[in-house]
């Protein structure tokens, strides 16, 4: 039997007390314990901070999260789930129905309803970059600037975010099929993407409320607001899992400011 | 995949608490963690270890937010810090007893506060131990190796004692 130093006791007491150590490595360790007075102390205070860490609480999420969480992102697998059982009933009706989803998902694209349901894509998709943000935010006149030459338009934004709301940079993204600058704030931990982008040929819902002075639309889907309005030849959309009227705060802000 | 994930909301809310210190903000941080979840979910292997990956991501997506908000930064990794002395300290039998005493004291809001004056490697190496996940496991949420995760764990609870000592009643 080797003869055990008190380096190596004292990184075994864990897994003495937890019975995780074999027979032999458990002797030696009782057999340097019995002759040991410093090792014996550090392993009763170690077993204390043990009664210690159990009385933590033993916190739960509330049913408010799960519920979130699972409307947000379990749902959808459950989407994919549908798609397998297609394909598993045949793949003739699979290929069909993937027919009819690209035929009406392409066209569908110019539908009001569409336009939200791409917003939150493009959210997605900022979010998931690499580089979400391309400048950091130094104010916006120090991101607006970043996009020339970057876009064939000048997107109008004149609120530079605040302590609420502060703005963190920029990116050149994609709004359906165009270029946009995407405009990142923050709320807490919650990411907000501003998208700017041209305003022509697309379909855009009839407006249900008004904010900073402009006619807008919100929508909710997969747990994400969009908020959508235009002005002149430029659209705009807001997009993120903040509360709503946090939301609507932050769009009002901005339509507010950026066509004063 | 993210429905099983489900399953592992209150352990990723105990830790993301424990990061962060306010219910909310942990609430904040569970989302960010399925959110990268949802867009990474390609990249997890069905059949690896889905509780270790959702922890990992967690403590990524803290480390990542956090750093650059914090008024007080998260401090490096385990590793910045002086080990404490492996061998055992030559004190008194009677500073022992004390110490013994004290940690048997203490109340679950000494533990919560002293736990935050630990790194985030350290804080996460005892709580992902205490939420029983295996070495194996906690060296998949840290990125080292397994080896490392047993002497990473008594260099926290030793750390966590002697922090526990000013917090004592």
């Amino acid at each position: 039997m080797n003869v055990m130093d008190c380096n190596e006791a004292s990184a075994k007491l864990l897994d003495r007390r937890r019975n995780k150590l074999d027979a032999r490595v458990a002797a030696e360790l009782d057999a340097h314990l019995e002759t040991c007075e410093a090792c014996r102390a550090e392993d009763a205070k170690d077993a204390a901070l043990t009664a210690a860490l159990d009385k933590l609480p033993r916190r739960r999420a509330s049913a408010a999260l799960k519920r979130s969480l699972e409307t947000r992102w379990v749902a959808r697998p459950r989407l994919a789930r549908t798609g397998g059982m297609l394909a598993a009933a045949g793949v003739g009706a699979a290929l069909a129905a993937a027919a009819f989803f690209l035929f009406f998902g392409w066209h569908g694209r110019g539908s009001s309803d569409a336009i939200f349901a791409e917003a939150v894509n493009d959210h997605l998709r900022v979010l998931y970059a690499e580089h979400p943000v391309e400048v950091q935010s130094g104010g916006v006149h120090q991101v607006k600037p970043w996009f020339a030459g970057r876009l064939d338009f000048a997107p109008v934004l004149a609120f530079g975010g605040d302590d609420e709301f502060p703005l963190q940079g920029g990116a050149v993204a994609y709004f359906l099929d165009r270029k946009a600058a995407a405009f990142e704030f923050k709320r807490r931990l919650h990411a907000i993407t501003l998208f700017v982008f041209r305003a022509d040929g697309l379909s855009w819902p009839t407006p249900s409320r008004s904010i900073g002075g402009q006619r807008a639309s919100i929508e909710t889907q997969r747990g994400f607001h969009v908020l959508l309005w235009r002005r002149d030849d430029l659209g705009y959309a807001l997009v993120s899992d903040v509360d709503e009227r946090e939301l609507l705060t932050l769009g009002a802000k901005i339509a507010g400011e950026s066509h004063e | 995949m993210l429905a099983e994930a489900l399953a592992h909301a209150d352990s990723l809310f105990r830790l993301a608490y424990h990061f962060t210190g306010t219910e909310a903000d942990a609430e904040d941080l569970v989302q960010d963690t399925f959110a990268r979840a949802f867009g990474a979910a390609s990249q997890f292997t069905v059949g690896t270890n889905l509780r270790a990956w959702l922890f990992r991501i967690l403590r990524n997506a803290y480390i990542d937010s956090y750093r650059r908000e914090l008024v007080n930064p998260v401090r490096g990794g385990l590793d910045d810090e002086a080990p404490p002395d492996a061998s055992p300290p030559a004190r008194e039998l009677l500073r022992d007893d004390e110490e013994l005493e004290r940690l048997r004291s203490v109340v679950a809001e000494d533990i919560e506060a002293a736990l935050m004056t630990l790194t985030v490697d350290a804080r996460t190496v005892v709580l992902l131990d205490l939420e029983g996940l295996t070495e194996t496991e906690i060296s998949t949420v840290l990125g080292c190796a397994v080896g490392t995760v047993k002497s990473r764990l008594t260099r926290a609870r030793a750390l966590l004692r002697e922090r526990l000592r000013d917090y004592a009643r």
